[in-house]
Parts: C-alpha cells; structure tokens; sequence
C-alpha cells in the first residue's frame, strides 16, 4: 500500500471515530481528538502521492468541526484509506 | 437452414409470431402490445400500469377476477400480465390441448374489460399501497432514484407504476381514453409457442382478433435529453445498510455494440465470478452484495451497479467499484475471462428458452421491439463474435459519460459520494 505512515495514521483515527460510534472504551473520545489525529494525517506528504486522500481527510475534519455523526466521519476516512489502497498496484 | 418459428400477418395491422415445439406439453400464448410507462405524460404516469390490473378484473362474459383465474387455474394453467418501460404483455400457459381457451381469455380481457368504476377505486388503493410498499424496499428504490438520475425529467425516469399524486389523480375516463388509444391491432403481436398446430394457430387467433384496427391517436416515444454531468441523489433513510447505484447511460437494444455491452456487464458484475464479486466481496470484504445489471430502450439505455454496504463502508466501496470500471476501459479482458463470459451468456440464453414460456416471449419481444426475430443460432453467432477489443471500446465509450450515483442510508451529507464521481 502507497504511504504506509498515512494508512497508519488513518487507522488510529477512525480507530478512535468507531470506539465514539460504538460508545466502547473507559475514556471518552473527545472530537479534538479526533480532529488532532486526523490533522496529523494530513501533515504527512504521503497524502498528496494518490489522487484524493487530502480531500477525503480534509472532508473528515470538516464533518467533526460540524459535529457530524462518527459513523459519517468514518466512512471518509475509510475512503481515505481506500483510495490509499486503491493507489497501490492491486 | 429454415427458422423454426413462423411470422404472420393478421387483419388489422397485427402480427403472429408462432414456433412448435411438438415435444412438449404445453403452449404458451403472450399478447404484447408496444407502449408502456415511456408514453405518459406526468399526468397519465401510472396509467398503462393501472390498465393492466384492471384489465383482471373483469369482462363481459366473466364478470369477476375469479371467473377469469377460474378459466385458466381450471386446466392447470397460469394467468398473469406485465407492464415495461416500452411494451405491456398479457399471457397465458395451458396444457397445450387448452390453448384455444388461453387465446380466448386473454382476448377477452384486452377487449372485454368491464372497467367497473367500483374496480377502478378499489385498485386505486391497491396500487397506492404498492406504491408506499417500495418505500420500504431500499434495494428497489435506490434502482427507481438512480433512473430518474440516468433520465431526468423524462418519463422512462418514473416508475413504470406513476407516482402516489398521478394516481391518486387518474380519473376513469383517462383510463378509457389510454386504452382505446393504445390497445389497437397495429401495436399488437401476439406469440405462441409449444405443442400447437401452426396453421389452426393462425386460424384460431385471427379469429380472436377483437380490438380496433385504426391507429389514431398514436404517440411516438420522445427521446431523453442528455446528461449535462455526474450528479449524486442521496435519499437519507435510518437504514442498517447503505444501497447505492452507479453507473452511466449505455446503449439501446437497437445497437450493434448491445452484445458486447452484455458480455461486459458479465464479466463486471455478473455471477460469483465477476470481477465486482471477487474484488469488492471476497478480496475486500466490503460490501455483501455487489452485482452489475444493464437496461436497455430503443433508443437509450444504463450500466448500473448495485452496492448494499455498511454506511461506513459506503465510499470507500463506491470507489473500489470506480476502479473496476475504469478497469474495463484501460485493458482488455483476457481472453480466458471473455471465453467464460460466452458461456455464461450463452448458457443462459438457452435455459431462458427451455420453456414455452421463454420461447413465446424472446419470439414476442424481439418482433415487437426490434422488428426481426433472430434465431438462437444467430444469437450465438453474434455473442461468439465480440472479441475483447470490442468490451474494452465499448467500455471506454460508456464510461466517458457523466457517472450517475443513488444512495439511500444513514447520511447527512453527500461530499464523500460527490467526491468520488465527481459531482
């Protein structure tokens, strides 16, 4: 897979999105979080080698800022993650 | 080598399309008159649809929905009728000794109808009800949002059953204006195929021939206007499962390229081989249910796919489908893969026509709509003749159309979706 920090970093993101969407885990998962691991995504270079992955990631950000559910910020950071997949020769 | 099926003129302007098949033991006789939903305007949507049902009703001479059942269930046999985007069919399957009794019954109901205005009432809420019963089926409704996106605005954009308002609205008087305009001998052929006789087939449905002959009246179909880009239609619904098609405006039965775009659509999206069923299903796990499916009209037509996905799935598998369609337009299908397609479409082409039933329709259809009937011989030849060029220009000519994409789930925002094609 293309960007193996940036599929990584996608990970732990939407691993902190699904524990808010399951109401799993001890502590609570607050958006800045959230937003925090996202934003570290989006520092890395490795997001501008495959066409859309910035734009997913920039997506997801918004939809936290706006206080949308975590199932829908899951699902652009599982695009994210997808097109990162999907830029690597199958 | 002759063809096995015979075409007949008959008085007025209609058409007998009749194949033997000595070996079996029943006939089965289609009336198919060319039309359907595409002719309506907003107002009449639903009308063709609505006629249809009335029409099992009841007739003069068997006044009630029972005494027609009665008439065919009596000797074993089976009753029904269908309405399309372009044509609507009435047919019946007899012990073959019966079939006089099949042409009867449905001469009967296409010309005999009562059209009692209690009957239309009483349907009316049948159908309203069949209506709102779509709206909780999110797999069928996300295939009718996606055709109003392929055709906006356009009537083979609605739903062949009209909308809850053009319904609610039809008043008994349109219904008998429709009918009379439409259920004339020129738009009819009528198909038999089984253990008949060919000649008192054609003795024994002119004979019937009951309907006006005249063709005032008549609409031509208009043709739909042209996508002016991608556009994304996301229906919000508290769903478990998101549902969502995508896909482009493709070719029309009418042309030459259609087999080609039938072996493509196979080797997409057909069976559990196809490429959507190993990639998106087994090598990704992301969606349960992915398959894909072609539409085609005489002068228009789509490539669609289906997705049922979990919502946070939901973009990641559209895109995953993007890639499998951009797939078939920058390389050609290997010649293994094409091999298997034929078989399949080949295979199913001869299962369709193991019964009477399948032969009488694939007879019907194809001199209704296409004006000539070909052989399956001639069917084969043509499947057999794609080569894997032809997959990859056709793909590359439908997929540089603007993408179309319904989805129906638990979103509050469509960006993701309109990322992905676009829009």
């Amino acid at each position: 897979m293309a960007g193996r920090a940036a599929a990584e970093g996608i990970r732990k993101a939407i691993a902190l999105v699904n524990s808010v969407a399951d109401e799993a885990g001890d502590e609570e998962i607050t958006p800045t979080e959230i937003a925090e691991a996202i934003r570290d995504c989006l520092e890395l270079s490795e997001v501008d080698e495959v066409p859309n992955v910035r734009r997913y990631l920039g997506e997801a950000l918004d939809a936290v800022s706006d206080g949308m559910p975590a199932d829908f910020v899951a699902m652009t950071l599982y695009a994210a993650l997808g097109a990162l997949r999907e830029g690597t020769p199958h | 080598m002759a063809a096995p099926h015979r075409v007949q003129a008959l008085p007025g302007g209609a058409r007998l399309v009749v194949e033997s098949m000595p070996e079996r033991h029943s006939t089965s006789v289609v009336l198919m008159f060319a039309g359907g939903s595409r002719l309506e305007d907003d107002r009449l949507g639903g009308v063709s649809h609505f006629i249809e049902h009335l029409y099992f009703k009841g007739t003069r001479r068997r006044p009630s929905s029972k005494e027609i059942a009665d008439a065919i269930e009596g000797v074993g046999g089976f009753i029904n009728a269908s309405t399309d985007k372009e044509l609507t069919a009435y047919w019946a399957r007899v012990p073959s000794e019966h079939m006089n009794l099949g042409v009867d019954v449905l001469f009967d109901i296409v010309a005999n109808s009562r059209l009692d205005p209690v009957d239309v009432e009483k349907e009316r809420m049948v159908i309203l009800d069949e209506l709102r019963m779509y709206q909780d089926q999110p797999q069928e409704m996300v295939q009718n949002l996606f055709e109003e996106l392929i055709w906006p605005g356009h009537p083979l954009g609605r739903d062949i059953a009209g909308t809850e308002e053009s319904v609610s609205r039809l008043s008994r008087d349109d219904i008998l204006e429709y009918a009379d305009a439409h259920y004339r001998l020129p738009n009819l052929v009528v198909g038999a195929a089984g253990s008949l006789d060919v000649e008192q087939t054609v003795e024994g449905v002119a004979k019937s021939l009951s309907l006006r002959a005249d063709m005032d009246g008549a609409v031509s179909p208009s043709a739909p206007a042209p996508l002016t880009g991608p556009r994304v239609l996301v229906r919000r619904r508290e769903t478990e499962q998101a549902h969502i098609c995508l896909g482009a405006r493709a070719l029309s039965y009418m042309h030459p390229d259609r087999y080609a775009l039938d072996l493509l659509n196979t080797v997409l999206g057909e069976g559990m081989s196809s490429r959507l069923f190993l990639n998106i299903r087994e090598r990704l796990s992301l969606a349960y249910d992915v398959h894909s499916f072609t539409q085609k009209h005489r002068d228009t037509g789509y490539l669609g796919v289906y997705i049922g996905v979990d919502p946070k799935k939901a973009v990641d598998a559209v895109n995953a489908v993007l890639v499998e369609l951009r797939g078939l337009g920058e390389t050609e299908v290997s010649a293994d893969e094409l091999a298997r397609a034929k078989e399949f479409t080949k295979g199913r082409l001869r299962l369709e026509l193991e019964t009477t039933n399948g032969v009488a329709f694939w007879l019907t259809y194809q001199e209704l709509l296409l004006g000539e009937i070909k052989t399956i011989e001639e069917e084969l030849t043509l499947v057999d003749a794609v080569t894997a060029s032809d997959l990859k220009r056709v793909a590359d000519q439908v997929l540089s159309g603007p993408l179309q994409m319904s989805v129906i789930g638990p979103f509050a925002r469509d960006s993701g979706f309109r990322l992905a094609i676009g829009a």
